[in-house]
């Protein structure tokens, strides 16, 4: 029971990471259609900024709003410089495109940094932890989750209520007819990826802090626990990128607790799977993806 | 009646599928033959000077591995390249067949020293490479089958999100099983490794495999069956209203891409000698996709010159990055170490994939093609004869009783009845929103009724699937054209009456050039349809239609957006089009010009009710008619399309 409990809190943890890269993923699947391979990478650039700073002796408290900022810029930056260029082309196209700029963020540090990874101090309270009742709870997993419930309250509120999160959510559920009824196409797509850079460069502080270092390849893992959980979400839907993170993460720490030996190193490959399936078996009900098509 | 003997009848079977697999061969097969040798003697060639220009052992290594790249991304193309659908996994297929591969074909005494533990005594098997080569293949090909099942279920299609995850889930899952079962695959630092000397000695068998790639490739594009895969690919829905199952294509040329893929990979394997999870997966999977995107995907010339260019620039990048610099015996000074230095061939790579995406998404070539380019440029064609009047078909009656369909709460079709008879040409008329193409829709499997009944002939059609529809004989075009619009204006009609000749009339040709000539598109039957004007489109979607040999002809608006001067000419090549394939015609229009020239009955529908039926003079004076048209009756909303 006491484990249960445990698993539930440090998946919850996890999940809450994941949740927040999702919903960047999801923000901008719902107004491009873009399944984005490239989102990882605003943690490989954030984490080389957060590198920086250290070495100029900053703390984490400033670190913190830096990866932020860094991560929305960049994620700006790559709009504008690649996805801008392929908006509207077929979806073969705009994949491709962020798979390609997945590879060329990576291999720039990896030629200018190098291959080494470069580590950072983590905070120091990063392994405290305090007991409630029987069980251990992680200072650092109180305070991600707790992070991330106040963002997704601030997110919800910026979506629900102002006028921005409406031409999000209407662009969401209909491109083309946002666009119809008078939605700015360029500044919904150019928030969208300012918001999703947001999210991630939150997820990013707790990313880096847990990871404690940077390398040219870091971006990888959390672009896939992103699209996963953005996938289990259903894609366009927010708030389903949501639970879809959280799921995530409290079946990574399920499975790695009950998979025998060997196969707990599977967990991503069976989790994959397991959407893959979803995918085959649901195609339209797991996600409302494949539009019903006009004849 | 003289008896033929069952040898006779066997070869003449075989020679009339052979006919159906490969329509006209000269065109399919010769010009395809000739097109293969001509693009295996550059490409060996190209690659064979710069082992003589550059000598030395990593050169030939290079060519070697280049050679065989060749081959996977030949492999990819089968698949990608026809059917539009984006796969990840093709790489997955490879790493299945490299591990399956190595574990047979790697020596007894080299597998005790990595895997001696090896499940199912694997360590003690000792193969020859060629029969681990086989195993390999139909190990792959049997994964292939389950993933292609899935891939068919989840309705993959051109640009599907299905499809790019099932893949990738199939990448991913191969790489961590290869990682982490280490008794089977030495893990993921160790991996395995064959013996020194027992590695692949001679370029023969990649020459053999690469031959037969570029063979395979053009062949499947030319045949029927690439051919309906490259219409699925331009628009999955029209290509199911012409009687073509997607998932039925898809997977043939699925088996065909990774039975290619998998001699690929055992003979990297081989070559290389060793093998470890990574040399199967991401990096891999991004040099092979952007080899294939940057020379062009819809053709195996553009896989080819992508392959070669891209090895040549990471190869430049690689030296420069290494041994510094030397462009063309100058040696430049070192300003300029900030480019040429390790990790450039990486950002080449990446660099390539976008630039290509946002300037060229389909490449240098596109589809361009060694064998269609000598096709075109040696064999002059001249217009042919008008065709004749079909022989007039057996009476068959078309009819939809008593059809509803809600949406949600909207009830679009309200019990409308309809029947036609394939001797007259029938309209359909209606204010918007009085649920025409939703009938439409029904009658062609589109969309499912809440109730109601189809039936042409005996034949119940209620809710079949699209396909089936057509391949009974129910042809429709669209309101919005949806034409195969990177194929060219003759290719279209031809995809059609392959149909036609598979499902309609038992093996019989339809004269192509005599529906492109007459539909007035003779002119233009080498250009994509997606390059004709608006006019010459609405003439070969009806002209495709024609082809298909259907018993019935739904036309959605033929003369949507015509001119009346168009919209008159469209009356006659109606006309001729459903006396010169014997169909009959149910036509939805907006023109009661249009309708009223050519139907032989008109109905009328509002609101989802049949209103009035009768000939078009009866019909226009029908008291409700007008009303509904006038506006006391018709309710505000868009044509349920």
């Amino acid at each position: 029971m006491t484990e249960l409990v445990q698993n539930l809190i440090d998946g919850l943890g996890r999940g809450s990471i994941y949740a927040l890269l999702a919903l960047g993923v999801a923000v901008v699947f719902g107004v491009m259609h873009l399944l984005n391979f490239a989102h990882g990478e605003l943690i490989t650039v954030s984490g080389y900024a957060a590198y920086a700073a250290f070495s100029n002796g900053w703390s984490w408290y400033l670190v913190a709003p830096l990866i932020v900022v860094v991560s929305v810029i960049t994620n700006l930056l790559i709009e504008r410089i690649a996805f801008s260029r392929v908006r509207g082309s077929s979806e073969f196209t705009q994949l491709l495109t962020s798979f390609g700029i997945h590879f060329l963020v990576a291999a720039i540090f990896l030629m200018y940094v190098g291959a080494r990874v470069q580590t950072f101090a983590e905070p120091g309270w990063i392994a405290d932890t305090y007991s409630v009742g029987p069980v251990r709870v992680e200072v650092f997993d109180t305070v991600v989750i707790i992070v991330a419930i106040v963002t997704l309250v601030l997110t919800a509120a910026v979506l629900q209520r102002t006028m921005f999160g409406l031409s999000i959510r209407a662009a969401a559920a209909d491109f083309d007819a946002a666009r119809l009824m008078g939605v700015n196409s360029d500044r919904v797509i150019r928030g969208a990826f300012a918001l999703s850079g947001a999210l991630a460069g939150i997820a990013g502080i707790f990313w880096l802090m847990r990871a404690g270092h940077t390398s040219p390849t870091s971006g990888i893992n959390p672009m896939l626990s992103g699209v996963l959980a953005a996938l289990i979400g259903g894609l366009g839907s927010l708030k389903g990128a949501v639970i879809g993170g959280l799921a995530l993460g409290l079946a990574e720490v399920m499975l790695r607790t009950w998979l025998p030996g060997g196969a707990a190193a599977l967990t991503q490959g069976v989790v994959f799977s397991l959407i893959a399936l979803l995918f085959i078996f649901r195609p339209g009900g797991l996600v409302n993806v494949a539009h019903a098509e006009r004849v | 009646m003289a008896t033929r003997s069952p040898v006779a009848a066997w070869t003449g079977n075989r020679r009339r599928e052979a006919g159906l697999l490969f329509p006209s061969p000269r065109r399919d097969v010769a010009f395809p033959l000739a097109g293969a040798v001509v693009l295996f003697a550059a490409f060996v060639g190209a690659g064979l000077l710069y082992t003589l220009m550059v000598e030395g052992a990593s050169a030939e290594k290079l060519i070697t591995a280049m050679f065989i790249d060749a081959i996977m991304v030949i492999g990819i193309q089968i698949y990608v390249g026809n059917t539009g659908v984006f796969s990840f996994g093709h790489i997955g297929f490879g790493a299945v067949a490299g591990y399956a591969f190595a574990i047979f074909a790697i020596a007894p005494e080299d597998k005790y020293t990595r895997i001696p533990n090896a499940p199912w005594g694997l360590a003690d098997v000792e193969m020859g490479p060629l029969p681990a080569t086989a195993v390999a293949l139909v190990i792959t090909l049997i994964v292939a089958v389950i993933v292609g099942i899935g891939l068919g279920r989840s309705g993959a299609r051109s640009g599907s999100v299905a499809a790019t995850v099932i893949t990738l889930a199939l990448l991913f899952f191969t790489h961590e099983v290869a990682a982490s079962w280490n008794e089977l695959t030495g893990g993921e630092r160790a991996g395995l490794t064959f013996g020194i000397g027992d590695t692949l000695q001679t370029r023969t068998p990649i020459y053999l495999a690469l031959f037969a790639a570029i063979v395979l490739a053009l062949l499947f594009a030319r045949s029927s069956i690439g051919r309906l895969n490259q219409a699925a690919r331009e628009d999955n829905l029209a290509a199911r209203a012409m009687g073509i199952n997607p998932v039925v294509q898809q997977t043939i040329a699925l088996l065909l891409s990774v039975a290619v893929v998998a001699v690929a990979a055992s003979l990297r394997v081989y070559e290389i000698g060793s093998l470890l999870p990574e040399f199967f997966f991401f990096q891999y999977t991004l040099l092979t996709l952007v080899m294939l995107v940057v020379g062009g995907r819809n053709g195996v010339t553009g896989a080819l010159l992508g392959v070669a260019v891209i090895t040549a620039v990471r190869e430049s990048a690689r030296r420069m990055g290494s041994d510094g610099y030397e462009i063309f015996g100058l040696g430049l000074d070192g300003n300029l170490d900030w480019v040429f230095r390790e990790g450039l061939p990486t950002v080449l790579l990446g660099l390539a994939m976008v630039v290509f995406m946002i300037w060229r998404p389909n490449g240098v070539l596109d589809d361009w093609e060694v064998d269609a380019w000598l096709w075109r440029r040696f064999i002059r064609q001249k217009p042919p004869a008008a065709a004749g009047t079909a022989p007039e078909p057996d009476v068959l009656d078309l009819s939809a009783s008593g059809v509803t369909v809600e949406f949600g709460g909207f009830r679009a079709l309200d019990g409308a009845s309809i029947e036609v008879s394939n001797r007259e040409i029938v309209g359909l008329i209606g204010p918007n929103g009085a649920g025409k193409t939703t009938l439409v829709n029904v009658m062609t499997g589109m969309v499912d009724p809440t109730s109601g009944e189809v039936q042409l002939g005996e034949m119940g059609l209620t809710s079949e699937p699209s396909h089936s529809i057509a391949r009974a004989g129910l042809v429709r075009t669209f309101q919005n054209l949806r034409l195969f619009s990177s194929l060219t204006v003759r290719e279209n009609v031809e995809v059609a009456a392959l149909m036609a000749s598979v499902h309609r009339n038992g093996g019989t040709r339809t004269d192509i050039d005599a529906i492109v000539a007459g539909a007035g598109l003779w002119e233009q039957r080498n250009r994509r349809a997606g390059q004709l004007d608006y006019g010459n489109s609405r003439r070969l979607e009806l002209a495709r239609a024609a082809a298909a040999a259907p018993a019935f002809l739904l036309l959605d608006e033929p003369t949507s957006g015509m001119s009346d001067t168009e919209s008159l000419a469209m009356v006659e090549s109606v006309r001729n089009m459903a006396a010169a394939v014997g169909a009959g015609v149910l036509v939805i229009d907006h023109d009661l010009n249009f309708i009223t020239g050519i139907c032989d009955r008109v109905y009328c529908l509002d609101q989802g009710r049949m209103i009035a039926i009768g000939t078009p003079d009866e019909v226009q004076a029908d008291a409700a008619v007008k009303a509904a048209y006038l506006g006391e009756a018709a309710q505000p909303g868009e044509d349920r399309t």
